[in-house]
């Protein structure tokens, strides 16, 4: 892993020791360095279905097959390689007509309407279908891969009938959260992916930080309704970056929000993450991240000031007044039965220099170590 | 202790154990294992011997057994209530039909063994031919010892004195008569074996291994189990020349696990072998295969004897720089290391000149119409009828062979005369792959033949990547419809880009391979596809 991690970080230039040939043009390239790293970062198109600059690299959804001189076979250029030298093509008639016919046959076991596919996520395998031409008229495979509709988890739902099989979710699974609680099960064509005897994720490993949903490029691994609640398809959905706010550890996530939702005041429909690459989290959240958006229109959500009145119900009023009768709240009982009585419990939702005015105000102003936070522990 | 990897190799052999892939298995597995769950329950669930722990009898579909009748075989077993399925060729075609019960292959099992067993199903195996009797025809009758290199006519000689004269000559001269041999991978691909051996022992210091694919599944092809059942000490001699040559220690022996028989026999062959001290400190480790043709494909083979799904690996690398456990690794077929024995005793010149059109003999196996279905030792590059003179002369007249398996498509009888060798079948747009020749007579159906052999290609894909995963299904399917009556044009349109596609993309052979059943019926036997 930490040469893969190596690898990622290469290309800026300082260890590009030999160079290779690709569609006639000479590439410096790092050692560790696959064909595939190198050719993009020359600006060569070589489309990929099962790579995840997370995960090792699998060579099996066979999309980034290239040609080499010298090489009877095409080889998988994720997973290739780059040696001194070597002659690489990725645009010939024989890779046109490879990926003509590959994405061809994938389609023929797939959701055929863009569309219906798409509900819920962008689909890879269509747009891939459509920018090299595959044929839409072969016969249709009937469905033989096997989900599991009863699984009752609330977040992650496996959409059989979208999977190619490119094993992104399993491997990401086992490689970057070492959880391994879906895998590969049975074989050929009733190939799925599944968890040991079937079980619902809840009663497995899973962790449900979903990143399996993440790097599904289909969209087979995605959100349960209702928490995809959107009607707009993916595409139409703006992305806010901003910085997840459970813990300190800063993830960068993407809000999806609809912004012609509740008559144009917009709505949060969906979290995905930033592309892998970006800090901190390298396109990897947690459950809370990922899921947990729907405190944003929760009804019981605090948004304004709010007091009790004489009659113990909560009545709106402003800030000024709710600080002011927090503070006088709070002096009374420091009056009354010492500073002690008195205890400060923060959030690890709050930012760092939040919790350190929190601790300041418990300590410096009113004098008591009654203090904590529930990231403390 | 057992480390990480061992318990990984285990886990397979620990679900068998607990009786298959049912509810509960993985987790207790993985409980004593320390291996996750999911991974437990999805690589089991790869092999069909563990993944429908229900079924106990499996009639095979192979071609040959198919031709004598094992659809009947299939259909009084269900009939008769029993717990039965089907599976792919159990490597028994000169004894067909064959059904395995258990891990047991039992040749020769008819309709009326089944109503005799009245349906109680354990009592198939009483009424079959006793374990020695899975032994076969071989031939051919009478040949000298010296014009043979794996003699299964021969008795077996435990004296250790070809693995003896191999530690006389040492390592390199080894190597070189193997080269001198000319001898070539005899699982299929016909790789130089001497390239490997030098390969391997090239290989900077550490643990280096020495692997024996005895996983012999390809449809027709049933000489390794004749080795396994003969010749048991020319194996294991083999093994342990190569491994001295190669500087290994530990051989694993990866044995189908449908071969019951054969692995009694290696069992038996390895303890005298340890008695006796005859092949010095050789360590052999028998593994047991779980039911997956796929796992024939080398590394496969490795994949599964390190406890995972039995998918190939992306080559390069090789297994003989990184092969079982990222290690250097020999992996030869059966029939590839029991030729070595007799080279190191008579030399490498001696194994060349006994080949027609290739180095060596070769054992061809032939089941089908012929009147003596068997495995005979005969010349590199004799041809089909040769062959089937060996064999006793065909069942009325040749219409079409299959040279090499289900992987090397079928031929007309106008190309009989071409030599069954790696160069002239490839040649002609087949492979002699495992020599396992089917003659099909002309009261055989071709399009059914090859309906056959798509089905079985559709099975035994490993899933793992998309073109065989959906190509073989895609091109069942065309067939399917063909046979339908939808006529050539509309059914079988896009067959020639799909196979193409499935050469081209396919990670390892079975997915190269898969199409040329069809491809080539479509090609020599336009006739039967005539739009109707």
């Amino acid at each position: 892993m930490a040469d893969r991690n190596a690898d990622r970080a290469s290309g800026g230039g300082a260890s590009l020791t030999a160079s290779l040939t690709i569609d006639g043009e000479r590439v410096p390239f790092a050692p560790g360095e696959t064909i595939l790293q190198v050719a993009r970062r020359a600006g060569a198109w070589i489309p990929t279905l099962c790579y995840d600059p997370r995960l090792e690299p699998a060579g099996a959804c066979r999309t980034c097959l290239v040609e080499i001189d010298g090489w009877r076979r095409l080889a998988p250029a994720c997973a290739t390689p780059a040696a001194a030298d070597m002659v690489v093509t990725t645009r010939s008639d024989r890779i046109a007509r490879h990926h003509k016919t590959l994405l061809s046959l994938y389609m023929t076991d797939h959701v055929a309407d863009r569309d219906a596919c798409e509900t819920g996520a962008p689909c890879e395998l269509h747009a891939l279908a459509d920018r090299v031409g595959a044929a839409t008229d072969w016969p249709r495979m009937e469905p033989v891969r096997a989900g599991r509709p009863d699984d009752r988890n609330a977040f992650i739902e496996f959409r059989p009938d979208r999977c190619i099989l490119c094993a992104r979710c399993t491997r990401y699974c086992a490689e970057v959260e070492a959880v391994s609680a879906i895998t590969l099960a049975g074989r050929g064509s009733h190939t799925t992916i599944t968890t040991a005897d079937a079980a619902s994720l809840v009663d497995t490993t899973c962790e449900m930080c979903g990143g399996c949903i993440d790097t599904c490029p289909t969209g087979a691994m995605t959100e349960k309704i209702p928490l995809r609640e959107h009607a707009p398809p993916d595409r139409l959905l703006d992305k806010v970056r901003t910085t997840c706010n459970y813990c300190g550890v800063g993830c960068q996530l993407d809000l999806n929000v609809d912004r012609a939702a509740h008559g144009g005041r917009g709505r949060v429909v969906k979290v995905t993450s930033p592309p892998p690459g970006t800090p901190p989290n390298d396109g990897n959240l947690c459950v809370k991240g990922r899921f947990a958006y729907q405190f944003i229109e929760h009804p019981d959500r605090l948004t304004r000031p709010l007091v009790r009145d004489a009659g113990g119900s909560l009545r709106e009023t402003s800030w000024e007044d709710a600080l002011a009768r927090a503070a006088a709240g709070l002096r009374g009982v420091a009056d009354r039965h010492g500073a002690d009585a008195l205890g400060f419990v923060s959030s690890s939702r709050c930012t760092m220099e939040e919790n350190y005015l929190m601790q300041k105000l418990a300590r410096a102003v009113f004098g008591t170590n009654n203090v904590h936070q529930c990231a403390a522990t | 202790m057992a480390t990480d990897r061992d318990k990984r190799a285990e886990i397979l052999d620990r679900v068998r154990a607990l009786g298959g892939l049912t509810p509960g298995v993985a987790r207790q597995v993985a409980r004593d294992t320390g291996v996750a769950e999911a991974e437990v329950f999805g690589a089991a669930s790869f092999y069909h011997l563990l993944a429908e722990p229900d079924v106990r009898v499996r009639v095979c579909t192979g071609l040959s057994c198919e031709l004598a009748g094992a659809g009947d075989v299939l259909a009084r077993a269900r009939a008769a209530g029993w717990p039965v399925g089907t599976c792919a060729c159990l490597a028994a075609c000169d004894r067909a039909p064959a059904v395995l019960h258990g891990r047991d292959t039992l040749a020769g099992i008819r309709p009326d063994d089944v109503d005799r067993a009245a349906g109680d199903w354990r009592a198939l195996a009483s009424s079959a031919v006793p374990e020695r009797d899975w032994r076969g025809d071989v031939g051919p009758a009478g040949a000298p010892a010296d014009r043979l290199a794996c003699d299964l006519l021969g008795e077996p000689d435990w004296s250790g004195s070809a693995f003896a004269r191999a530690a006389q000559l040492g390592p390199d001269a080894v190597i070189a008569e193997i080269d001198r041999a000319g001898l070539q991978g005899r699982g299929g691909a016909g790789f130089p074996a001497a390239v490997k051996w030098k390969s391997v022992r090239s290989q900077p210091d550490g643990d280096r291994f020495v692997v024996l694919n005895a996983d012999e599944g390809e449809p027709g092809t049933f000489k390794d189990r004749e080795l396994l059942l003969r010749r048991p000490d020319k194996v294991l001699e083999g093994l342990a020349i190569a491994a001295a040559a190669v500087g290994a220690r530990d051989v694993y022996l990866y044995v189908r696990g449908e071969f019951g028989a054969p692995w009694r026999s290696l069992e038996r062959a390895i303890a005298r072998f340890a008695a006796s001290g005859a092949l010095a400190d050789t360590r052999f480790h028998l593994h047991a295969g779980h039911g997956a043709y796929i796992c024939g494909e080398e590394t496969a083979l490795l994949e599964a004897l390190e406890g995972k799904r039995g998918m190939p690996r992306l080559k390069p690398p090789f297994p003989t720089e990184v092969g079982l456990w990222g290690r250097p690794t020999l992996i030869h077929n059966v029939e590839t290391i029991a030729c070595v024995p007799a080279i190191v005793q008579r030399g490498g010149d001696w194994f060349r000149a006994l080949g027609k059109t290739g180095p060596g003999t070769k054992l061809y196996c032939i089941s089908g119409h012929v009147r003596r279905p068997g495995t005979y030792e005969l010349p590199l590059g004799v041809t089909v009828d040769e062959l089937a003179a060996a064999a006793g002369g065909y069942v009325g007249e040749l219409r079409a062979f299959s040279p090499g398996g289900a992987s090397s498509g079928f031929l007309p009888a106008r190309l009989r005369d071409t030599p069954l060798d790696f160069r002239a079948l490839a040649d002609a747009g087949s492979m002699l792959g495992s020599a396992g020749v089917v003659v099909l007579n002309d009261t055989a159906d071709v399009v059914a033949a090859v309906a056959n052999q798509l089905r079985f290609f559709e099975a035994e894909s490993c899933g793992q990547c998309a073109p065989c995963r959906i190509g073989t299904r895609f091109l069942r399917q065309a067939l399917d419809r063909f046979r339908a009556g939808a006529g050539r044009g509309a059914a079988l349109a896009q067959v020639a880009d799909v196979a193409w596609q499935m050469n081209e993309g396919s990670i390892c052979g079975l997915g190269q391979a898969a199409p040329l059943p069809l491809v080539s019926a479509l090609r020599h036997f336009p006739e039967e596809f005539a739009d109707g």
